[in-house]
């Protein structure tokens, strides 16, 4: 066998084998790779900046008959609570509180109201319900603060967390 | 018998052939890692990712004339139709339907002018979801429970509130859930 027989010889296995090493191939995932990657990076980094949202509910009033009696009634608080000008004005069946003023800062004293709050609780332990109302220019935002205020105390205590929306307004 | 030349080069020539039809046969060394369990692995995250994305409640952007008020509430936001009250218009699930003033809705808009509570377009747009949302639950044997979400600028006037809630309540919406900002306080 001569020289050039033998690299003749080699060239055609080299290139049986490289034909069938072709054939059962695998298909070139990497680009793929590369573009899930990305897609995953980008949803995570799209969660991390997601901001938490979150819902305070409340309802409109709704009228229904009274009970069928025999029962002894205890009597209602029917608790509203009025954002004002000046400040909160928190009143009931038994009357109305006296005024819980703005801070100096001229911010709502939203501390006042919940210690307010708290103290009503104490004599109506099993009351949940309570009516919001508000002066017609009150922001959304001083709202929600009071409603935060009027649903919770400062250490988790719930007070009023059913709220409804007054029908009308100041 | 000593081999002729001729004979000991045909020897040498199989010989180098044999050896090389061993080296091709030969395990390769790895030179490439298998990817296709990562890619398994990736597509799973994937799939899971935009499973997340596409159930969480509500996704709001917000920008000069939509800001959420924040809010120590622990509830979290749930599928609802939503009402958005931006500075600049009203919206039912993201389609316009009356614009807003200077925080007012236009008085040509309400049934009773200017000091009515009723927005016409608002409360007949609601109706309409109203009565499809009632032939749904009674179709898969639920109670409608007209609830909506309510998703407001932070410095919207509490009487345009109350007339975007009354108009609800008009449409048998009486259930509002206030989308807020949650805070960490």
């Amino acid at each position: 066998m001569t020289r050039r027989q033998v690299r003749a010889r080699m060239r055609r296995m080299r290139e049986k084998y490289e034909e069938a090493a072709e054939d059962t191939g695998e298909i070139n995932l990497v680009p793929y790779m590369d573009i899930v990657t990305n897609i995953i990076i980008f949803l995570l980094a799209s969660v991390v900046n997601q901001v938490p949202l979150g819902t305070v509910n409340a309802s409109s009033p709704t009228f229904g008959g009274g009970g069928g009696g025999g029962e002894e009634e205890k009597p209602a608080l029917n608790l509203t609570v009025t954002v004002g000008n000046s400040g909160f004005t928190l009143a009931g069946s038994g009357g109305v509180r006296p005024l819980i003023p703005k801070l100096p800062t001229g911010d709502y004293d939203y501390v006042a109201l919940t210690t307010e709050l708290t103290n009503v609780k104490k004599q109506f332990k099993e009351e949940t319900k309570a009516t919001f109302n508000a002066d017609a220019g009150t922001a959304y935002e001083i709202v929600i603060k009071t409603l935060d205020a009027m649903r919770e105390d400062k250490d988790g205590h719930m007070l009023f967390p059913d709220i409804v929306f007054a029908a009308g307004i100041l | 018998m000593p081999a002729s030349p001729e004979m000991s080069d045909r020897l040498k020539g199989k010989r180098a052939i044999r050896a090389f039809a061993r080296k091709l046969a030969e395990p390769e060394e790895i030179t490439s890692l298998n990817i296709t369990p990562m890619m398994d692995m990736m597509t799973i995250i994937l799939v899971f990712l935009l499973k997340t994305f596409t159930s969480s409640a509500l996704l709001i952007n917000q920008d000069q004339n939509m800001m959420l008020p924040s809010s120590t509430s622990r509830l979290n936001a749930k599928q609802a139709i939503a009402v958005t009250v931006t500075k600049r218009v009203v919206l039912v699930d993201g389609e316009p339907v009356a614009p807003i003033n200077s925080g007012k809705i236009d008085p040509a808009l309400k049934r009773d002018g200017d000091n009515g509570y009723y927005i016409t377009p608002l409360v007949d747009i609601l109706s309409r979801v109203a009565r499809k949302e009632k032939k749904v639950a009674e179709m898969t044997g639920q109670k409608f429970d007209g609830e909506l979400t309510i998703v407001a600028d932070r410095f919207t006037p509490y009487r345009l509130l109350t007339e975007i809630l009354y108009s609800c309540g008009q449409a048998e919406y009486a259930n509002y859930r206030l989308l807020i900002l949650k805070s960490r306080e």
